[in-house]
């Protein structure tokens, strides 16, 4: 019983020690000094379980330290660290468990409970707001339209449909006949006046054109359009052929067509898709963006355009066919000058050829 | 003979901390208590002394493969960190250096922390019932009648433990000590 009051005595000064930590101790036994003397060095004793989490951490497997665990231990059983059965309460003094071991702020978690619901609040209407205010978002999509297309026939002098010419530099303007026979591919160039009259392989002169495009056979080989008769000339060309320019063609055009345009077929202007000329591919075709004014005014449309794809893969001689206006034609010619094309062939040569180009504008 | 053992030891744990980090456990088991009770003196609360205690250690072993054998021990290396962090703290907290690190002595650790540290370690090997009191009384910081009621006995049971478990620390301590 004497123990017991000792303890007692311990106990009370223990617990006048943990509530006044400052305040001097009170007169006592020498022996229960001692004791509180061991307690005092106690009362600030590490946690287990942060030793436990702290180790954890440092090697790599353990929960970040600010997420306070505590144990509750089960009445009438012991704790031990290793013990792993205990329930464990996350976060004890926000919900009253455990006895608090240290004050519980319930004012200062609902403020912060308010401040965060507020600010989930103004980044909410923020995003609407934002939302309502920003443009539509604008599209293009580019279509390449080869115009597959037979030649129109017959020639005209005021629709481009492909040409050619030639000449073996005379200094006369070629002189006038008939056309050869229009083929699919050119052995021999057509000439009025021969410079080889023995070649080892002979082939019939032939002009490339569509196969729609018929002429009766003749022996008065010349171009059509010229008036000269008196003296025979192949023309001031070169390349072969008869003409003011240059291939195997008749006429004042390239290639080996008939006429003022190029790359054979005839008619003037340039080589069209289509019986035997097959299409350009663009293997570069950035859309084109969209134009402010348009956006603004959600305005929509599509542009037309024609242009050459060169022998060189490249676009140019770029028009506005059909324009669409609030500055979508600037915008499609901008990005369709950008393409880049394999380019059209025939007979394994590449051609230059014409195409549209549909760039319809959209807003979503 | 034997300071000398643990020397060497301490010195392979340090080089096998180094060149993995995962070896790190064993200096930690065997400065835990020495850190925290270095700061815990120094500083209000527990909570404040856990936080530094763990930024000591992951200090220190961050900076691990700087760290020169010079003969001094481990321990010292780690209370200059302790020290480091403390006057930070004390930057932080005042504007102005105010921890005192005569504790740390270039020698070794005096014997204040020295001591708390190995009373602390003391009340890992008392027996379960009476451990449990004890950390109850003094981690949790609950009454004997909490403590009685939390573990179903009498609150003159749980007074018994408490006396017979700071006896038990005390004859510990001075068979340590002798």
């Amino acid at each position: 019983m004497a123990s017991l009051s000792l303890a007692d005595q311990l106990d009370d000064a223990i617990e006048m020690m943990m509530a006044q930590p400052n305040s001097a101790p009170p007169k006592m036994d020498l022996n229960i000094g001692e004791l509180l003397g061991i307690a005092a060095e106690l009362r600030l004793i590490p946690d287990p379980e942060f030793k436990v989490a702290l180790k954890a951490q440092l090697l790599g497997a353990g929960p970040a330290l600010p997420v306070v665990v505590h144990t509750i231990a089960r009445p009438g059983g012991n704790i031990s660290p290793g013990d792993t059965n205990l329930p464990r309460v996350v976060l004890p003094t926000l919900f009253g468990v455990d006895g608090g071991n240290y004050p519980l702020q319930r004012t200062n978690f609902a403020l912060s409970m308010a401040m965060h619901a507020a600010l989930i609040v103004v980044v909410v209407l923020a995003t609407l707001r934002a939302g309502k205010a920003v443009h539509p978002v604008g599209s293009a999509h580019s279509v390449l339209l080869t115009y597959a297309s037979p030649y129109l026939l017959p020639p005209s002098i005021h629709e481009s449909r492909g040409g050619g010419g030639g000449g073996d530099r005379d200094k006369l303007a070629e002189s006038a006949g008939r056309l050869p026979r229009v083929e699919q591919e050119q052995i021999t160039p057509p000439a009025v006046v021969l410079r080889n009259e023995h070649p080892k392989l002979v082939a019939e002169p032939t002009v490339i054109g569509p196969p729609e495009l018929t002429v009766p056979p003749t022996s008065q080989i010349g171009n059509p359009l010229s008036a000269i008769l008196e003296r025979p000339s192949n023309g001031p060309g070169f390349g072969g052929g008869i003409g003011s320019a240059n291939g195997g063609g008749i006429g004042s055009g390239d290639g080996a067509g008939v006429g003022s345009g190029h790359g054979g077929g005839a008619g003037g202007g340039t080589f069209r898709v289509g019986a035997g000329v097959s299409a350009p591919r663009a293997i570069y075709d950035p859309d084109p963006d969209y134009s402010e004014e348009a956006r603004k005014a959600k305005y929509q449309g599509t542009v037309l355009l024609w242009l050459v794809v060169g022998a060189d893969g490249k676009p140019r001689d770029i028009r506005v066919q059909r324009s669409a206006g609030m500055g979508l034609d600037e915008k499609a010619i901008e990005a369709v000058r950008q393409w880049k094309f394999e380019p059209a062939m025939k007979d394994g040569q590449p051609v230059a050829v014409q195409v549209n180009i549909e760039v319809s504008f959209h807003l979503y | 003979m034997k300071a000398l053992r643990n020397d060497i030891d301490e010195r392979l744990q340090v080089e096998a901390a180094r060149q993995d980090p995962a070896q790190f456990a064993e200096l930690y088991e065997n400065n835990f208590e020495r850190v925290y009770a270095y700061i815990a003196h120094r500083v209000p609360n527990r909570e404040e002394a856990q936080d530094l205690t763990a930024e000591v250690f992951h200090q220190a072993l961050a900076s691990l493969r700087g760290f020169e054998w010079r003969g001094r021990p481990f321990a010292a290396w780690l209370l200059g960190i302790a020290s480091n962090v403390l006057s930070d703290r004390w930057r932080r907290v005042i504007g102005q250096a105010e921890v005192a690190t005569e504790d740390v002595g270039q020698a070794g650790i005096e014997d204040p922390v020295e001591q708390r540290a190995m009373l602390y370690q003391l009340v890992d090997r008392l027996p379960a019932d009476q451990r449990q009191v004890i950390r109850l009384r003094f981690v949790a910081e609950k009454t004997l009648r909490e403590i009685a009621t939390q573990l179903g006995r009498s609150e003159g049971a749980i007074k018994q433990l408490q006396w017979r478990a700071l006896q038990n620390l005390r004859e510990q301590l001075r068979s340590n000590h002798g």
